[in-house]
């Protein structure tokens, strides 16, 4: 027994002085954390980067413009960023957010959780807001593009800049530029993509700022139709305002996918 | 005996259960991964994966468990692949030289690894559950590329188990004549059968740091030896392979030197101290060209990714460097003092005795070399004194060739002790003993110098191409003096007198304790080199394949590695030491008195 | 007369430790680091160990004093003395190793710490492990030009680097005398010949703020050159470096 003490005993001593000798002995360098993932480029982004791709998202592919305008059609943005704390503590509130980060991504995905008195949908008193998820549906914005649109709604409004550039999630926007994208398949394709649901009632889309297309092939021909999209504010139907459809479709649409909008358009009846 | 097979049947039942759950789980990921990425043949890319991906369990720490564990598994792994190894050999010679003390040593050397096979399995099967449970991506991503052989290596460790069951418990019935050459075949298909297990979960490992048959977004081309034989493969064969030989001999030699200092009788002690004199004799065999095997993997690793070879030998893994370079000093020292100390079993070693002071001067400064580092820790008066972080005269010995030049000096004179010792107990008759001597002395005389001359002048007053090339002249000069002054030594003492009979068990419980200090330090420089091999890839589960984003991707400090390190050697020697003790309980019978009915 | 073997132990470790002083701080004139003295010590004392205590003779002669100290009665007065001196000295050591000094904590830093795989310079993603130097060629190819381009080199070394790395290139600049860490030496054994040319590139490229952690604390002034310099001469003050130092960077090929 006392054999087998004294070899414990000196394994625990040997292991000790190795573990001694490398805690103490030598210097303890702490290695840099791993690097930031490289293949995303908005790791090498700086903040002023981010909110110009915010701004460019607004006016782009957000589609937010077509409605936060100075035509009245949902409140103006500007200074929004500078109101919400008021927001949070209004009694109408129904959301979860805390600060003007976590507020402004809220009424991005969750838009009824604060409805600005005058701009709720018609006979809701103001509960629930006109606006789309532009999380999901035909807008579908990624975390990074929602951050980025925070980040230049709180630089133009005047806040301080609270978000950080994200790092792991994959930069869309960038990568469709530059090359051709595949043309659309199906008409429903084509309306989810271009975002044709954010403003008119058409396929599974509930838009409701321009007219209703549900039963359009009923009341105009072909010709009208190719006509009103390629020019939209050509013929502007009754009740509704000018300039509020974007007039580039025709420079984003393939020929052949125009005709395909076209005809399927003219098929609603 | 009862205990001892009821162990067994535990460690068969064990690996029965590591198969299967080894070909549930290959077939469940398989079929989900075939079946979400239907398009590419079967086969999608490496997973982006999230820090949520990654499950916690238990609250414990995902990387050091799964560290340990598998740490644990690869000690047992070498320990139990290499026994086989040498039991052969062992047997072999005992069966040529019909002596059967080899006989018996061979067969006690497999009953010290028989149930450390089981606590191999164990761990193992631990290994695998950790994987699936922490690693679940990873895991999965591996198994559909490694699906083949995940499922031979669970096959073959049904072989292997058959096999070593006959082997071991076959010992005394295969006995004699052509029974015994059967027995020995069994031994022979035991080693091929272990060696092929290794190879298999040695691919699985060197894919993650050198993948082969995959494209760089990780999708895989279907070709399983593309995978198998990437490019670090072979370079990790041949270094575990020697590596565990002498791991095998340094724990048996632990064993016999536990036996020795607690046996009672003399007979007893001087078979122990015989068997531990054997054991180290296979450790030091081994660890001699273990250190340019070492630099193969190392200059292969630089030239598969210089990224990977800059972060193994700069900044941060220098100073591990240096860890082990006192380590590997340890173990060359510890051998040395045991062989020292052996001397005192020969009543004609006084001869050698003047020189030992000598060998241990230039061991000592070899090592000192070995261990200085490149980057010297300095205070700030010396940094005054200094003039700057550059030292004129240690900076240069913080080098490779430097390094390299004393690493051969230390392998040359640990043989130059072994040859004292060999010598000690016989008096040479043939004519030309002063002629052989002169020649020995010339021969390591002149590579000595040309180990100096080829590290000085290469790796100082040439370009730094010849830096590394100066290693290879070096370590051949180091062979051919070992080699042709062992076949001198052969012939010059080949009708030798004994000086006196041997004294098995002369020897001082000391040198008992320099062969535990070669376990021990070997086992923590194994853990330790490990962390290096796997630390290298850094925040990659697959280099620049497959990502680590767990929370745990970070390059931990030296510190902490090396006391993950330590605990997995306490851990390791508590169970080695359970072992050691189960083959001694199962030999001792305790008559109750009246307790069983007469 | 024949000195007890435990006092030619202790003689030896003594004569070692001034040995090692005498040569690197007196003869040579470059102190010995104390970090490095103390393991050098330590692993001198395992081999005096060794080599006193592998016979069994010798160790009985070299414990004998100090078994007689702990046991014989006589010697009641010195063991006593002994075993209260031993600890207090022990205690007073650990104690001035401890307590916290009025000196600058210690530096340490890799003097060459793992390059990233890629970098940005001059508005462009650069992959370090392919990077080479694009005059390199001419070496061998345009003997004339290669002179031509070390010459350039050189011109932008003597205008920007050479306050500080010295016009031999032994990092004795006339502001090196300011500047910790001092400017690295180039004719050392242990710098740019150690290096890749791309490693070098990098160094220059994005100076002591382009360090990485490992490096810290690092307070290099060694400017962002990418700011100053074009990357061409860049590329040529790297061919001046090793012509003039007649050092060749590392490769890993052997046919260099």
């Amino acid at each position: 027994m006392r054999q087998f003490l004294m070899v414990v005993a000196f394994t625990l001593l040997t292991v000790g002085l190795f573990a001694g000798y490398s805690n103490f002995g030598i210097p303890q360098i702490e290695p840099a954390q791993p690097p930031k993932q490289e293949k995303i480029d908005l790791g090498a982004m700086t903040m002023d980067k981010f909110i110009a791709l915010g701004e460019k998202i607004f006016n782009g592919k957000g589609t937010c413009t077509l409605c936060h305008n100075n035509l009245g059609r949902a409140p103006m943005l500007g200074g929004t960023a500078g109101l919400v704390p008021k927001r949070l503590v209004d009694p109408r509130y129904k959301g979860e957010a805390t600060n003007v980060e976590e507020y402004l991504i809220e009424s991005f995905v969750k838009p009824s959780a604060f409805v600005v008195a005058g701009f709720g949908k018609k006979g809701t008193n103001d509960t629930v807001s006109p606006m789309p998820d532009v999380s999901a549906g035909s807008i579908r914005l990624n975390d990074a593009e929602i951050k980025a649109v925070v980040a230049y709604l709180q630089d133009s409004g005047g806040a301080e800049v609270t978000v950080k550039i994200p790092t792991d999630a994959p930069e869309q926007t960038e990568q469709t530029e530059g090359e051709p994208r595949a043309p659309f398949e199906t008409p429903e394709q084509a309306i989810a993509e271009l975002g044709c649901g954010a403003c008119h009632k058409v396929a599974t889309e509930e838009g409701e700022v321009g007219p209703d297309l549900t039963k359009i092939g009923g009341l105009r021909d072909k010709a009208y139709l190719r006509q009103a999209i390629l020019d939209p504010n050509a013929d502007i139907t009754e009740g509704f305002e000018k300039d509020q459809m974007p007039p580039d479709y025709g420079a984003q649409m393939y020929a052949q996918e125009l005709e395909m909008m076209v005809d399927y358009l003219a098929g609603l009846k | 005996m009862n205990l001892c097979r009821l162990k067994n049947l535990k460690g068969i039942s064990t690996v029965l259960a590591v198969g299967i759950l080894w070909l549930l789980a290959g077939d469940a990921f398989g079929a989900e991964t075939a079946s979400a990425t239907g398009v590419t043949g079967g086969y999608g890319p490496a997973p982006d994966l999230k820090p949520s991906d990654y499950p916690q369990v238990a609250g414990v720490n995902s990387r050091v468990t799964i560290w340990i564990v598998a740490q644990l598994h690869l000690w047992f792994a070498a320990f139990v692949l290499a026994v086989p190894i040498f039991v052969f050999i062992i047997e072999a010679i005992g069966m040529r030289t019909r002596d059967k003390r080899y006989d018996d040593m061979a067969y006690e050397f497999i009953k010290v690894s028989i149930t450390a096979y089981s606590l191999t399995a164990i761990m193992g099967g631990l290994l695998l559950f950790c994987l699936v449970l922490f690693y679940p991506d990873l895991f999965r991503y591996m198994s559909v590329i490694f699906k083949d052989s995940m499922f031979y290596y669970a096959l073959l460790f049904f072989a292997e188990s058959a096999v070593l069951y006959i082997y071991y418990y076959g010992w005394h019935w295969l006995q004699g004549g052509f029974r015994k050459w059967v027995h020995l075949t069994l031994g022979l298909l035991l080693n091929a059968v272990g060696t092929t297990l290794m190879l298999l979960a040695n691919a699985w490992l060197t894919f993650m740091m050198s993948p082969a048959g995959v494209d760089p977004a990780g999708v895989f081309s279907g070709d399983a030896w593309a995978a198998i034989h990437n490019f670090l493969w072979n370079p990790i064969n041949i270094h575990r392979f020697i590596a565990n030989i002498a791991y095998g001999g340094s724990i048996v030699g632990a064993y016999a030197a536990f036996k020795f200092l607690t046996a009672s009788g003399a007979q007893e002690k001087a078979h122990y101290d015989w068997m531990g004199y054997n054991a180290n004799f296979i450790a030091i065999c081994a660890l001699l060209p273990l250190p340019f095997a070492g630099y193969y993997l190392a200059a292969e690793i630089y030239a598969y990714s210089q990224q990977m070879g800059i972060t193994l030998m700069g900044g941060l893994f220098a100073w591990l460097f240096i860890i082990q370079a006192v380590l590997i000093g340890t173990l060359f020292l510890s051998a040395n003092y045991y062989l020292w100390c052996g001397m005192g079993r020969s009543d004609g070693a006084k001869r050698y005795y003047k020189y030992i002071k000598y060998i241990a001067i230039v061991l000592i400064g070899a090592f000192l070399v070995w261990f200085t580092p490149h980057t010297l820790v300095l205070t700030n008066e010396e940094l005054k004194a200094l003039g700057g972080p550059y030292h004129k005269y240690l900076g240069p010995l913080g080098i490779m060739p430097a390094k390299n030049t004393a690493v051969n000096l230390m392998i040359l004179f640990t043989a130059l002790s072994f040859m004292f010792y060999r010598r000690a107990n016989k008096v040479a008759t043939v004519g030309w003993v002063k002629a052989g001597n002169a020649i020995q002395v010339a021969l390591f005389t002149t590579g000595i110098l040309n180990i100096f001359f080829l590290g000085v002048y290469h790796g100082y007053f040439t370009n730094t191409v010849y830096k590394v090339a100066a290693s290879i002249p070096q370590v051949l000069t180091t062979l051919i003096v070992i080699v042709a002054s062992v076949v001198i030594d052969s012939f010059m003492y080949r009708r030798s007198q004994e000086a006196g009979p041997l004294h098995w068990g002369r020897v001082p419980p000391r040198s008992q304790y320099a062969l535990f200090l070669l376990a021990v330090s070997f086992t923590w420089l194994m853990g330790l080199m490990g962390y290096i091999r796997s630390g290298i890839r850094q925040h990659w589960h697959i280099l620049d394949i497959m990502r680590d984003n767990s929370p745990d991707a970070f390059t931990p400090t030296l510190g902490y590695a090396a006391n993950v390190v330590s605990l997995a050697t306490i851990l390791f020697m508590a169970m080695v030491i359970f072992v050691f003790w189960l083959s001694q309980v199962s030999g001792s019978k305790t008559l109750p008195d009246g307790y069983w009915k007469e | 007369m024949k000195i007890p073997k435990l006092l030619q132990a202790v003689l030896v470790l003594i004569g070692v430790y001034l040995g090692f002083i005498l040569v690197f701080d007196v003869l040579l004139d470059a102190v010995i680091p104390s970090s490095v003295l103390a393991m050098y010590m330590f692993f001198v004392a395992a081999g005096v160990f060794m080599v006193f205590t592998f016979e069994e003779d010798g160790t009985r002669e070299l414990v004998a004093p100090i078994k007689a100290l702990v046991e014989e009665p006589s010697r009641r007065l010195i063991r006593n003395i002994v075993f209260v001196v031993v600890p207090v000295l022990a205690g007073a050591g650990t104690y001035f190793q401890m307590v916290p000094s009025l000196d600058a904590p210690v530096e340490l830093r890799s003097i060459h710490p793992a390059p990233p795989t890629a970098i940005k310079v001059y508005g462009k993603r650069v992959n370090l492990l392919k990077l080479e130097n694009p005059y390199r060629k001419f070496e061998k190819e345009d003997p004339e030009k290669f002179k031509e381009l070390v010459a350039g080199g050189a011109k932008v070394y003597i205008q920007n680097c050479q306050y500080c790395h010295g016009d031999k290139l032994d990092g004795k600049g006339p502001y090196a005398a300011g500047l910790n860490p001092t400017p690295l030496n180039f004719q050392d054994v242990g710098t740019i010949a150690q290096l890749q040319e791309s490693y070098l590139f990098w160094r220059i490229a994005t100076g002591g703020p382009g360090l990485p952690k490992e490096a810290a604390p690092w307070i290099s002034s060694m400017p962002v050159w990418q700011n100053f310099l074009s990357e061409e001469e860049i590329w040529q003050v790297i061919l001046f470096l090793y012509d003039y130092t007649g050092r060749r960077p590392r490769s890993w090929e052997h046919d260099g």
